[in-house]
This record gives C-alpha cells, sequence and structure tokens, in this order.
C-alpha cells in the first residue's frame, strides 16, 4: 500500500467515523482565508492594502444556517491581524476582537475559529486591528436560512460599499489628530463652526436662529474624510461593477456598507426597491425609492427590472462628496445614464442640538374657531371648517394632535376641503390617537385635500436637521427607520428591566470621541447581567451621525413598533437627535461596543461590555488589558 | 348586476364569524374602489356554485402562495379555498399585473390610514368616507383579503382567455414575490 492509498483509506474510515456520529442532516464547513498584502485599483488609484485569500474585498463567505463552521485564518502580513464577523451571534472567543475576545492572531500565525452558525441573512467579516479594514481587510457573509424566506426571487448578488482612499487608515488618523479639518476640502472649518456656536450660539433668540439658519455650514463638515473613491465589490464608479438580470426577475441585492467613514444614499432610477432585510433580519416588505445605509449597516432590497434595458445603481456619499455606481443590464456591457450628485446637504442649528422648535412661523391666523395652543386633546365636538386654514409656511413647528377625539361630531361633517398643505417641511406632524370609528354618519370629506409635497418628518433625524434624507427624484419614498418593522421577532416584547444613556460626545479640535465625555482608554467597562433587558437611550451631542455597533447581542431598535421593532447589529444615530434600543442580554463574556466609523473607534467612542452571569460563565473571561487596536 | 359567490368556509367560520361582517363583502363594488380593475371580461367573473369543476386550495403563508401557480382551462368554473395559514395580513386577488399595480395604491392607502395592519383588518374603519363618494372597502368579487387563521371561498368563472396573475396587494408583499400565475389553457 503505498502512501497515497493510505492517505485516501485513512479519509475514508475518517468520513466514516464522522457520518457515524453526525446527525444525517447536520453540515459542518472548513473555510480557508489568508489575510495578504494586495493591490487595490479603484479606477482612480492604485494603492497597497490589505486583502483575503489575495484579493480586496475578500471571499464571500456562504454559510447554512445551522452549520458548525471552522474557519482557518492565516496571518501573512508582518503584524497582528483579526477577523471579525460583524452581526454573527457566537461565543465571545470567537468574535475577533483583540485584547477583549482573544489576543488576535500573530504574523505568520494561523488562528481557527469554530462556532455554530444560528441565523441568517447577509453579513459582513472585517479586521478588528488598526486601520486594517479601512485598508481592505473586508468580506462578504450569506447566510442560507433553514426556513423558505419569506419573498421569492431569481438572482441574488452582495453589493459591498467601501470609502477607498489613497491614504492609509493610519496616515488618516494621524493627519485628522493633527488637523481634524485635514480632509475638509472646504475653507470653513468645524473648529470655526464651534467656536462661532460658543460666542454666538447660545443666546438662542429667534433673531440669532434666524441667523444661525441663514449661515452656510460647508457641505464637507458632513464627512470627516473625503477625498475617497466609493467602491461597490472593489469597482470604482468607471469599472462599473454590474449585475445581469432578464427582464420579469426577481433580483436581490444584499447591500453592506464597508466604508470606514461614509454613509450613502442609495437608489436605482427607474426601479422601486423592495427592502426586506436589515442587518441581517427580515422585515416586513417596504417599498421605497431610495434608502440611506449607515457604515456596518446592511438591507436586502428586491428590485424587479421589467425592461430589456440597463438601470444605474447609484449611492451618493450623505455629504455629497463622492458616488458608487454600478449597473444593472441584461447583458454585459451596457449601461445607462449616471445621475449628478444633489446638491450638498447643510447642516443647520438642529444638528447642533440647540434647535428648540418654537412655533414661530406657524399661520393659523385665519383658521376658524379653534386655538392652536389648545390642539392638544381637542375635542371637536362639532362640525368643524377647516375651509381655509394655512399652513403653508409652517416650518419649525412640532404639531401634535395627540389624542383628537372625532366622535362627538354628531353629523354634519368635517369638510377639510380646500387645506393646504403645500409646502410643510420639517414639521412632526404627529396625529396619534386619531379616532374617527364613532364617527356616526357624516364622514370625513378629505375630497381636494391637497398634501402637495408634504414630508413627514423622519423622527430618527432632528426637526429642521439638514441630514433629513429627501427623495433625490424630488418625489417618492426615502425609507426611515420608522418603515422597519421586523417580519418575525426573535424576542418576546418586554419592558426593559433598567436603562443606560450613552451621550455620545466628541472633541472635534482634538480629534477625540467618546461616550459621556471618556474616551475608551480612560472608561470602565459596562456591566450587565446575563437574563436582563437593558434599555440604550443613545443621545447625540455632537454634529456627527455616529453608526453604534454593539458585539455579540442584538440591538432592538425601537421604532415605536412594540414587538415588531426591528432588531439591528448597528443603529446610526443622527445629530441632535435620542434614539433608543434594547438588548436582551443573552450572551455571556466581554464583548465591544463602539462607533462604526474607523477614526472615531480608535478615537475612544467605544466600550468594552461585560456580561456577568449566565449559564456559561465558567471564570473564562479574561481580563484582557489594553487598547481595541 | 353581478351575482357574488362568497361564503365563509365552515372549517373557519367560528373563528371570524363574530368578526368578519358578511355585508362588507356582499357590498356591490360599482361605488368602491373595485371600480373596473382592468375590465371584468378579461380577468373572468363570479362564477355559479353548480358549475364548479373542482376546487383549488390556496394557503397563504409569510408571504407566499401554496400552490404558487394555477392552470386553468378556458371557461372554467373554480372554487377556490382559500386560507391564511400566515402571521400577517394576506389576499388573494385575481387580476392583472396591471390590475394589481392599481390595488396596490389603495391597499398602501388602506395602510396609510390604519384600516390595515400588518396583522389585523379594521374592518369597521373600511366604510369611512375618504371623500367623492370613495370607501375603503375592500369588496371585490375577485379577491378576499383575510386576517391570520381566517378562510374564505371565491367561485370564479374563467372566461377569457389571457393569463392572469393572482397576487396579494398588501404593501410590499407583491413586490417581494407574493403572487402567481394563472395559466389559461
Amino acid at each position: 500500500m503505498n502512501m497515497f492509498t493510505l492517505r485516501a483509506a485513512r479519509r475514508a474510515l475518517a468520513v466514516a467515523a464522522l457520518l457515524a456520529v453526525q446527525p444525517a442532516l447536520s453540515h459542518a464547513g472548513t473555510y480557508t482565508l489568508t489575510v495578504d498584502p494586495v493591490t487595490i485599483d479603484t479606477g482612480d488609484f492604485k494603492k497597497t492594502g490589505i486583502g483575503y485569500n489575495g484579493a480586496s474585498p475578500g471571499p464571500v463567505l456562504k454559510f447554512q444556517e445551522g452549520e458548525d463552521v471552522t474557519i482557518n485564518v492565516t496571518n501573512n502580513l508582518k503584524e497582528e491581524t483579526s477577523i471579525h464577523w460583524h452581526g454573527l451571534i457566537l461565543p465571545f472567543q470567537m468574535d475577533g476582537v483583540p485584547d477583549i475576545s482573544f489576543p488576535g492572531i500573530a504574523p505568520g500565525e494561523t488562528f481557527t475559529y469554530r462556532f455554530p452558525v444560528v441565523q441568517s441573512g447577509t453579513y459582513w467579516f472585517h479586521s478588528h486591528s488598526g486601520f486594517q479594514e479601512p485598508d481592505g481587510a473586508y468580506g462578504a457573509i450569506v447566510i442560507t436560512p433553514k426556513k423558505r424566506e419569506p419573498f421569492k426571487v431569481d438572482r441574488d448578488y452582495v453589493v459591498q460599499f467601501t470609502d477607498k482612499h489613497p491614504h492609509s487608515g493610519a496616515r488618516i488618523m494621524r493627519n485628522l489628530k493633527q488637523a481634524p479639518d485635514y480632509y475638509n476640502r472646504e475653507q470653513q472649518t468645524v473648529g470655526d463652526f464651534f467656536s462661532d456656536a460658543r460666542k454666538n450660539g447660545l443666546s438662542a433668540a429667534l433673531d440669532d436662529r434666524m441667523a444661525w439658519g441663514s449661515m452656510r455650514m460647508m457641505a464637507t463638515d458632513i464627512e470627516d474624510v473625503q477625498g475617497f473613491t466609493p467602491l461597490i465589490n472593489g469597482k470604482g464608479p468607471d469599472q462599473n461593477w454590474t449585475a445581469l438580470f432578464k427582464p420579469g426577475e426577481r433580483v436581490r441585492l444584499r447591500f453592506i456598507n464597508s466604508s470606514a467613514m461614509t454613509y450613502f444614499d442609495v437608489r436605482i432610477p427607474g426601479l422601486k426597491m423592495t427592502v426586506v432585510a436589515a442587518d441581517g433580519n427580515l422585515v416586513q416588505p417596504v417599498p421605497v425609492d431610495e434608502f440611506r445605509i449607515g457604515v456596518a449597516e446592511t438591507y436586502d432590497v428586491i428590485v424587479r427590472p421589467q425592461e430589456d434595458k440597463a438601470y444605474t445603481l447609484f449611492a451618493q456619499s450623505m455629504g455629497r462628496t463622492a458616488f458608487a455606481r454600478g449597473t444593472l443590464a441584461p447583458r454585459p456591457g451596457m449601461t445607462a445614464p449616471v445621475p449628478d450628485m444633489g446638491d450638498s446637504p447643510l447642516l443647520t442649528m438642529a444638528d447642533m442640538g440647540m434647535d428648540h422648535g418654537s412655533m414661530a412661523g406657524m399661520d393659523h391666523s385665519t383658521m376658524q374657531k379653534e386655538d392652536p395652543a389648545e390642539m392638544q386633546g381637542m375635542n371637536h365636538g362639532k362640525t368643524m371648517n377647516h375651509g381655509t386654514m394655512n399652513h403653508d409656511d409652517m416650518k419649525q413647528g412640532t404639531m401634535k394632535q395627540g389624542g383628537m377625539d372625532h366622535s362627538k361630531m354628531p353629523s354634519g361633517g368635517m369638510n377639510h376641503g380646500s387645506m393646504n398643505h403645500g409646502d410643510m417641511k420639517q414639521d412632526t406632524l404627529k396625529q396619534g390617537g386619531m379616532d374617527h370609528g364613532k364617527m356616526p354618519s357624516g364622514g370625513m370629506n378629505h375630497g381636494s385635500m391637497n398634501h402637495g409635497s408634504m414630508q413627514t418628518q423622519d423622527p430618527f433625524y432632528a426637526a429642521g436637521s439638514g441630514l433629513t434624507p429627501t427623495p433625490s427624484e424630488g418625489q417618492g419614498k426615502f425609507l426611515s427607520y420608522s418603515d422597519l418593522k421586523a417580519q418575525r421577532p426573535l424576542y418576546k416584547d418586554r419592558e426593559a428591566t433598567r436603562e443606560i444613556e450613552l451621550r455620545l460626545t466628541g472633541n472635534m479640535e482634538r480629534y477625540i470621541w467618546s461616550i459621556n465625555g471618556v474616551k475608551y482608554e480612560d472608561a470602565d467597562p459596562i456591566r450587565l447581567q446575563y437574563g436582563e433587558r437593558v434599555r440604550f437611550k443613545f443621545v447625540n451631542e455632537t454634529m456627527m451621525t455616529h453608526p453604534m455597533h454593539l458585539h455579540g447581542m442584538w440591538s432592538i431598535l425601537d421604532v415605536g413598533a412594540e414587538k415588531w421593532d426591528p432588531v439591528k447589529h448597528t443603529i446610526s444615530i443622527a445629530p441632535g437627535t435620542t434614539v433608543y434600543s434594547e438588548t436582551e442580554v443573552d450572551a455571556t463574556g466581554q464583548w465591544a461596543f463602539h462607533c462604526h466609523l474607523s477614526y472615531h473607534a480608535a478615537a475612544g467612542m467605544f466600550r468594552k461590555i461585560i456580561v456577568e452571569g449566565g449559564p456559561d460563565n465558567t471564570a473564562d473571561i479574561t481580563p484582557l488589558k489594553g487598547a481595541i487596536q | 348586476m353581478r351575482k357574488l359567490n362568497f361564503t365563509l368556509s365552515s372549517m373557519a367560520a367560528c373563528l371570524v364569524a363574530a368578526t368578519v361582517t358578511l355585508t362588507s363583502f356582499q357590498a356591490l363594488s360599482a361605488g368602491s374602489h373595485a371600480g373596473g380593475h382592468g375590465g371584468a371580461s378579461a380577468i373572468g367573473e363570479p362564477g355559479d356554485a353548480a358549475k364548479v369543476s373542482r376546487t383549488v386550495e390556496i394557503r397563504m403563508f409569510d408571504n407566499y402562495y401554496e400552490p404558487e401557480n394555477i392552470t386553468v382551462s378556458k371557461g372554467e368554473t373554480v372554487r377556490f379555498k382559500v386560507i391564511n395559514a400566515g402571521e400577517f395580513v394576506h389576499e388573494f386577488n385575481i387580476g392583472t399585473t396591471l390590475s394589481h399595480a392599481d390595488h396596490q395604491k389603495e391597499m398602501m392607502m388602506m395602510m396609510e390610514h390604519g384600516v390595515l395592519e400588518a396583522d389585523k383588518i379594521n374592518r369597521d374603519k373600511m366604510k369611512m368616507d375618504m371623500g367623492n363618494g370613495m370607501t375603503m372597502d375592500h369588496s371585490d368579487p375577485n379577491s378576499v383579503l383575510l386576517e391570520p387563521g381566517e378562510s374564505a371561498e371565491i367561485i370564479w368563472h374563467f372566461s377569457g382567455d389571457k393569463d392572469l396573475e393572482f397576487a396579494c396587494n398588501v404593501p410590499g408583499h407583491y413586490d417581494s414575490g407574493m403572487m402567481g400565475d394563472v395559466r389559461i389553457n
């Protein structure tokens, strides 16, 4: 018997032994990843970076729900590395954060990750060491579910964004530390804005606010780091990543934002997109024209191109300094017009958290019988005439009609005939609890009610925020967090057992980003008890948008949908807003919790979470010291 | 005036009798949003129970049908026994791509006005006058809209010869694939 057949015989024996032990249908896949120096060509520039299996982005890892995966990661770099499986629920030792989950992977070493895959959907992986992720160390994960999905698609593509910069991550961080406006290409800096605010802003009179309103903040203040080329699956706008389809097919696009710093507003002119998953978890389908994807988030959408023509996939950065572009086409090489980028949004006082939203400018002067001050709990006992109600110039008010009771309206009916909501733009129009149920006969006539350009204020942006998303095509539906409702809630809804306030704070001039004013290296870990349900209150006191990512446990985003609240791994908090998410503390160990903007995390907007107690807590939590990097 | 054959199936009647008012389904569609829906003759018309050649059971899950395609012969009268086996509201609607697209706008409006919730139909709100005599009554003879656990029957005469689609026009459901082909032989 020669060596070959001996080996083959051994393998056959091993396979037989394995089959004897394993239940028939379980999967146990072994995967190999090498971490390699690579060259990244964006079409605009070529740059040395880091990739997996010789390329950036790395491969799409395809797992099955229920599979036990073994992933051998070999570090071919001259520095330490690590891989974090973003959004996956797994034992904390496998989470891949150096100094929190494990010691990291030394040069030349192979580390073996082993964990059961307990979920399905679209996720991604990336290095959690230094600035390797912005340097190219990322890839996608697609997990096939056990159960049939609540939709039907003919094709399936990963669309992974990044914001590739000609400078290395380490160099960008050095430059930001020395001059936070280094990558702001306009003259006015964020520092100027802060000092102006100190000088003038806090007097906060209406006149001042008008002055602030007209202050032209530079668009570039929205993005710390500009000068990048957005890529789709590693391809720059001119390299035009293309997905093929046959007209009439349903195409699933798995969007992943693996950028270091950049949010994208995504649309495909001519196609409606139906959002069916967020951060890997199914949501009740929402048809939209456009959506904003925060750093580290994922969204699955379904499109159904009917025509035999090309469609442009267009993703412009939130600060409108660059765009990613790809194409959906029936045949390779086809292209469609590429839209111009929209105007740069302007940050406002609202984004500084200083807009106190007075009712000023709201013109109720021609409204009959009603006192605007008493709209809360308004009783419409008598026939109500809204005929000449003019909401034209209502700009900064928060109009609440909570508990509006129409039940006693006897007969006359309510005439909203010529109600003009023409230019209502930034108001929070809430009609909570408006009950028309008991209206006996007259009925409500909304006949010629004109809602012209009314856009409901997205409650996840400060009223008056310059960042509030609006449809680029002038009309249509822009996805809001409020639209996300879980398709299959993962947890039973219950009251949180306690609340933890996390103020997102920063000192722009020194490029320090922090939580509750304390940066990571000076902060104590956050201690959670296994079995509790914690309500995190994020208060964004900065003028940047922060995508907060909790490792190891889900974040149930409070959109007010109670049991249908969506389950995410990354929660974006816009300037001047307070957002709540709840976490069922069901994973023992120690975990990272941080802003996913690479340079904010590195600058200190980061915490270690320690989960105490729980079934598996066998003193395995090593108090590893040191910073994130 | 068309004769409507719409009855609650006996197996589910106990579940829904209290909440589903038959009158909401018996209402004639002339004034409601049922409107034209692409022309009744093209999609067929309510059928005569005596002429039913077979019964097809349609189970509605989240968010798909079983079966996903149906084949009928031209002129055939089929009894559809529609069961909502999912946890969300679903519709079974026989029509064309265009009629479904129109109906999706109406159902979006129903959702925006609270008539329709993900897992609940507020049938009492369907009669609300939306102005111009419009209501959000969901009473088309070619469709049933069911809460989780409910079931219903449609008897349909396929008189046309063009292929049709059956679909759920609850917002987002059609777009994500809750539809199937009705092939006419």
